[in-house]
């Protein structure tokens, strides 16, 4: 018998990277699962959401572990298929549209994955095992499409900014575990293939490939993330929303920070930790958002900021959790994102010491996320748990008048107070995590990091005034921006990439409707040509049928067509023309031979 | 040998069986039709392993110069295997399809008749036969099409059978031209046309590419295939998104590797034209799909673009592209044999065949949808579904032959395929729940006769995905054939 797996081996294996991302994958999905039991009591389908769940997990967890390309793409698919279930979990017409977005494009990641995993194989004899350090690749042109289709296919997943359109829809319109688990995990899935891509890459130099195109193309769209996310979060009413588009601007960080990795090689070995850090920071603290956007949205049935407010009131130990995430998201010291923003704001500073002038705008337009993550998430927390509520009488419109005040806590705040717990023992033991599994896994990678980190220090006092005065700027920008209504803001559709799609999408509609109406014509043209011919010779045809009589001068031959006649002599007068010019034809001396016999 | 014998004709015992036993006995004529469907897949079996494992079966009748002859190599062992396979799965399938249906009679004889001819075509030894069979086969086919005899049926019978004729028209002239030039028309290890060269030769493989074009559904000559929809769904099925329709592509890759030889083939202009036409039938196809209303003709134009990959594979003349396309063969054939039993199911239990009226429609037939959307996303080339590797295999050849842009058509073409067919499940299993007409969702023999087959093909085609080894032997023997 054959062996059944053919040329397709399933294979698994586990190193220093990717234990960082399990681990982080068991303790989220562990938090969501406490959070789910209640919360899914009030959205309904709560089986569904479990099933897909639980298969979204081992695909998942296949795609971190996975050995080869091949198994890695199998799981892929898997994660799509499931996850897909979590963003129509709604049923509703936005949940459906959401859909469309998400699958589509997932789909379309997955057959880039394909195309770069086929011209991986054209460039490389054997298909390359994950985790086996730089390629060397026998055929370089194929190797760097094969990077720029992996490019493609892992950013779509990582919602790199071109691609980032699917994002904010599904993971609005998705159940608010789900939506943590989504912006927490799924799209760190597109991370870890960015961080295998500069694996196989050799980080910009391995094998004599220059690969410095693909640290600047990082480099571009982590800032333009970075940017475009902070940017349409500060213009966002609802909350799920404004945490959606804050996932696009935080996994721009982690793009940036590969994209410097990739950029210098070695010595930029800041920015992979950096990234590898902050992936795991923004798991926690994005998850703990959105839990805690959901835990109102169970109380209030509300997720409209506008609408909200005043609620630390009624639900104290919600929003002293909150305001931990928060503080974790906007990078205050003492919580994780210190950690991981300090670190990579030091690649981003070693990048405008060596390069041109353009780095150091790189330097300040990451000062200015900065600025704008604060301002969007004070937005967030003013207008939720602090202002005065919009309409006085909220509570009389509930739903259940259970919720009015938060009398028994649940798995829910317990799901939030574990996910806060882990941000702020790694806000407050930084070293730990960077010394102890960020070193080592960028060391399998292929990175030293010992020169780098020499002399450095989380807490040195630049760093620190850097953050106080970002953060205060943050909080004065929120304050200008809601005192002059600048959050409202709607800007004009060919600004945003959405608008611009939707009216490329509109002109390309018309201009395919003006194509088919050309192409009717042309066929109704074609057909009725075909038709008169037809007719034409169907007329002929009846002629022959029909007997006449020739006349020909004085003699009449009668019941021979006069078509059928000509049609004869015309044949005939061919065919004496074709055998003169044929002399050879004309030799019959293989006759004579026949006879002869 | 007597295996190669005894799978042609377990069928015609069964056609001569149901027209001598006189009297209409339902269950008896069943298990006639089942018995020697299994009969004929037990043999081409045996065949195909024996030829496998490396042995030379043949069987040849000289009359004259005319030399009747049965050799199958893998190649056609593989295209044999699929179509007993699937005759088998389509037959279980008809017994509940039919039930209901009028001149069960000669449905049946057609059914078996068919099935033997496709296994003539496939085990064919040399041009004539496998002219011969392929031309019987328009013939077999026909009063199938035609089973309803209403005069949409009538018409669509005639543009099928004109232009089956037609192509074979062409062929014949293609071959009685082979045999002038190269004296033997033999199928045999090295190509039949080895060491002729010339630019004349571009015309023959016109020739052949316009005869066993038409039943390829290549795009100009495809027009017979979506009115053909009109057949019984069973037909539709397993004929025209199968049987009938490989018997063109297995012809066209017949005649670039065993009538041209790779080698020669690479050199002709034709062949490089061709692919265009392959390209522009794949993506115009999948095209033209998106806007049909009824779903069979849906389905029918999707079939279209999918069979122009296999051709897709045969030209691009290198061992990865002929590995893809035989592993689409095998693989695009369960999946699509499934999907069209779906619909099938649809029109019977519900009656309804266009895809507009079919809003919520999954709610009241689940599992049939969720098959439908496997199918569906095996159509994209999604990997647990066994068409990812053919497409896979497909997209490394193109790029091994230097045609890496025929591997983004592929990309593309899986994406419409996404586009064609996602928004109708997605409206299936939304809005109003759509129940099956007069039914209370009481299941008998009929419910369970129509959905087996596509459940347990589905199934197939899952662990096919997962474990290719399952199939690898028989593609890898393909391609060691020609290579």
């Amino acid at each position: 018998m054959w062996p059944l797996t053919g040329p397709f081996v399933p294979g698994f294996f586990i190193d220093s990277l990717n234990l960082i991302f399990i681990i982080m994958a068991a303790l989220l999905w562990f938090a969501v699962s406490l959070y789910s039991y209640r919360y899914m009591k009030v959205e309904g389908r709560s089986r569904g959401f479990n099933i897909a769940s639980l298969l979204t997990l081992v695909a998942v967890m296949g795609v971190f572990l996975a050995r080869n390309l091949l198994t890695m793409l199998l799981f892929f698919e898997l994660m799509t298929i499931s996850s897909y279930f979590w963003v129509i979990h709604r049923r509703d017409k936005e949940a459906i549209r959401a859909g469309y977005f998400y699958l589509f494009f997932s789909i379309i990641g997955g057959l880039f994955l394909v195309l770069g995993i086929v011209f991986m194989g054209a460039a490389t004899d054997v298909l390359p095992a994950i985790g086996s350090g730089a390629v060397t690749p026998l055929n370089a042109r194929a190797f760097n499409w094969s990077m720029v289709f992996f490019l493609i296919g892992f950013g779509i997943k990582a919602g790199m900014v071109p691609l980032h359109l699917w994002l904010p829809h599904a993971h609005s319109a998705a159940p608010a575990p789900a939506s943590g688990l989504l912006s927490g995990l799924l799209i760190k899935v597109g991370a870890y293939g960015l961080i295998r891509l500069g694996e196989f890459a050799g980080w910009g130099m391995g094998a004599g490939v220059n690969l410095k195109f693909l640290g600047v193309i990082l480099l571009i769209t982590g800032i333009l993330s970075m940017l475009l996310g902070v940017v349409a979060a500060l213009l966002q009413s609802d909350a799920k929303r404004l945490l959606a588009y804050h996932s696009v601007s935080q996994m721009g960080y982690i793009i940036l920070g590969l994209g410097i990795s990739l950029y210098l090689g070695a010595e930029g070995v800041l920015g992979l930790l950096g990234a590898i850090y902050h992936v795991l920071n923004h798991a926690l603290f994005k998850a703990a958002l959105f839990l805690g956007v959901g835990i109102i949205y169970v109380y209030r049935k509300e997720t409209d900021l506008y609408k909200l407010g005043g609620l630390w009131r009624q639900y104290p130990v919600t929003a002293i959790l909150m305001f931990f995430a928060v503080l974790g998201i906007t990078g205050a010291p003492g919580l994780n994102g210190y950690a991981s923003k300090t670190l990579l704001h030091h690649a981003v500073s070693f990048l405008s010491d060596k390069g041109g002038l353009w780095a150091v705008w790189l330097e300040w337009l990451f000062s200015l996320v900065g600025v704008g993550t604060t301002a969007s998430f004070s937005k967030l927390y003013y207008l939720m748990f602090l202002a005065k509520p919009a309409e006085e009488d909220g509570i009389e419109r509930l739903v259940n008048k259970k919720f009015v005040t938060e009398r028994k806590l649940s798995g829910m705040q317990a799901a939030m107070v574990l996910l806060v717990i882990s941000m702020v023992l790694l806000g407050l033991f930084p070293q730990f995590f960077l010394y102890k599994m960020a070193v080592p896994a960028a060391e399998t990678l292929g990175l030293s990091a010992e020169t780098a980190l020499a002399g450095f220090s989380f807490w040195t006092f630049s760093d620190l005034a850097g953050i106080f005065i970002t953060l205060a700027l943050g909080v004065l920008v929120c304050f200008a921006g809601l005192k002059s209504g600048a959050f409202h803001w709607q800007p004009p559709q060919w600004l945003t990439l959405e608008g611009l799609g939707n009216l490329a999408f509109g002109e390309l509609s018309l201009f395919w409707g003006e194509a088919l109406e050309f192409y009717h014509f042309a066929c109704r043209g074609i057909a009725d040509t075909g038709k008169n011919l037809a007719g034409s010779l169907v007329r002929a045809l009846r002629r022959f049928e029909e007997p006449g009589s020739l006349t020909a001068g004085k003699s009449t031959f009668t019941g021979i067509s006069a078509d059928l006649f000509l049609v004869f002599m015309v044949l005939a007068i061919l065919l004496i023309l074709f055998t003169l010019t044929r002399p050879e034809l004309l030799d019959l001396s293989i006759l004579a031979n026949l006879s002869g016999n | 040998m007597t295996s190669l014998i005894l799978a042609l004709m377990s069928a015609l015992v069964g056609v001569l069986l149901i027209v001598l036993i006189p009297g209409e006995n339902k269950k008896l004529r069943n298990s006639i039709v089942f018995l020697s469907v299994l009969l004929a897949l037990v043999f081409s079996w045996r065949t195909g392993l024996l030829v496998f494992a490396g042995k030379s079966i043949g069987l040849k009748v000289e009359l004259g110069r005319f030399v009747w002859s049965l050799r199958p190599d893998p190649l056609g062992v593989v295209f044999g295997l699929i179509a007993s396979t699937l005759w088998l799965f389509t037959g279980v399938y008809s017994f509940g399809y039919m039930d209901n249906k009028e001149k069960q009679g000669s449905y049946y004889v057609f059914f078996l008749l068919a099935l033997c001819v496709t296994l003539g075509v496939a085990f064919a030894g040399n041009l004539v036969t496998l002219y011969l069979f392929y031309e019987f086969l328009s013939f077999a086919t026909y009063p199938l099409v035609i089973h309803e005899r209403s005069p949409e049926a009538m018409k669509s019978g005639k543009k099928y059978i004109l232009y089956s004729l037609s192509g074979a028209g062409l062929l014949l002239v293609a071959i009685v031209l082979t045999h002038h030039l190269a004296g033997n028309l033999a199928f045999g290890a090295g190509p039949i046309l080895e060491g002729l060269s010339g630019p004349g030769l571009n015309w023959l493989l016109l020739l052949f590419a316009l005869g066993f074009g038409v039943k390829a559904a290549v795009m100009p000559l495809h027009h017979w295939l979506p009115s053909a929809m009109v057949a019984p769904t069973p037909v539709s099925a397993l004929l025209h998104a199968v049987a009938v329709v490989y018997s063109g592509a297995y012809g066209i890759v017949r005649v670039v590797y065993s009538v041209f030889g790779r080698e020669l083939a690479g050199e002709l202009v034709f062949s490089k034209i061709f692919l265009y036409v392959i390209v522009f039938t794949i993506l115009a196809g999948i095209i033209v799909a998106i806007r049909q209303d009824h779903l069979k003709r849906r389905l029918a134009y999707q079939t279209i673009s999918h069979l122009s990959y296999i051709l897709l594979g045969a030209f691009t003349l290198t061992p990865w592209g002929l590995a893809g396309a035989v592993f689409h063969m095998i693989s695009y054939s369960t999946l699509k044999i499934t999907l069209f039993f779906c619909a099938g199911i649809i029109s019977e239990l519900t009656g309804k065949s266009s895809i507009s009226k079919m809003k919520g429609i999954g709610r009241g037939l689940p599992g049939t949808m969720v098959l439908f959307a496997t199918g569906t996303l095996g159509m994209i080339g999604i990997l647990p579904l066994n068409t990812f590797w053919g497409k896979y295999y497909l997209m490394k050849g193109s790029v091994a032959g230097g045609m890496w842009p025929l591997a983004l058509v592929l990309i593309i073409s899986g994406i419409l395929n996404g586009v064609c067919f996602i928004p109708f499940i997605i409206k299936a299993f939304s809005g109003e729940k759509n129940q099956p007409a007069g039914k209370t969702g009481k299941r008998g023999y009929r419910e369970y006769a129509l959905f087996i087959p596509p459940l347990v093909l589905t199934i197939a085609a899952i662990s096919m995905g997962l474990l290719p080894g399952m199939v690898w032997p028989a593609v890898q023997a393909v391609v060691d054939w020609f290579f």
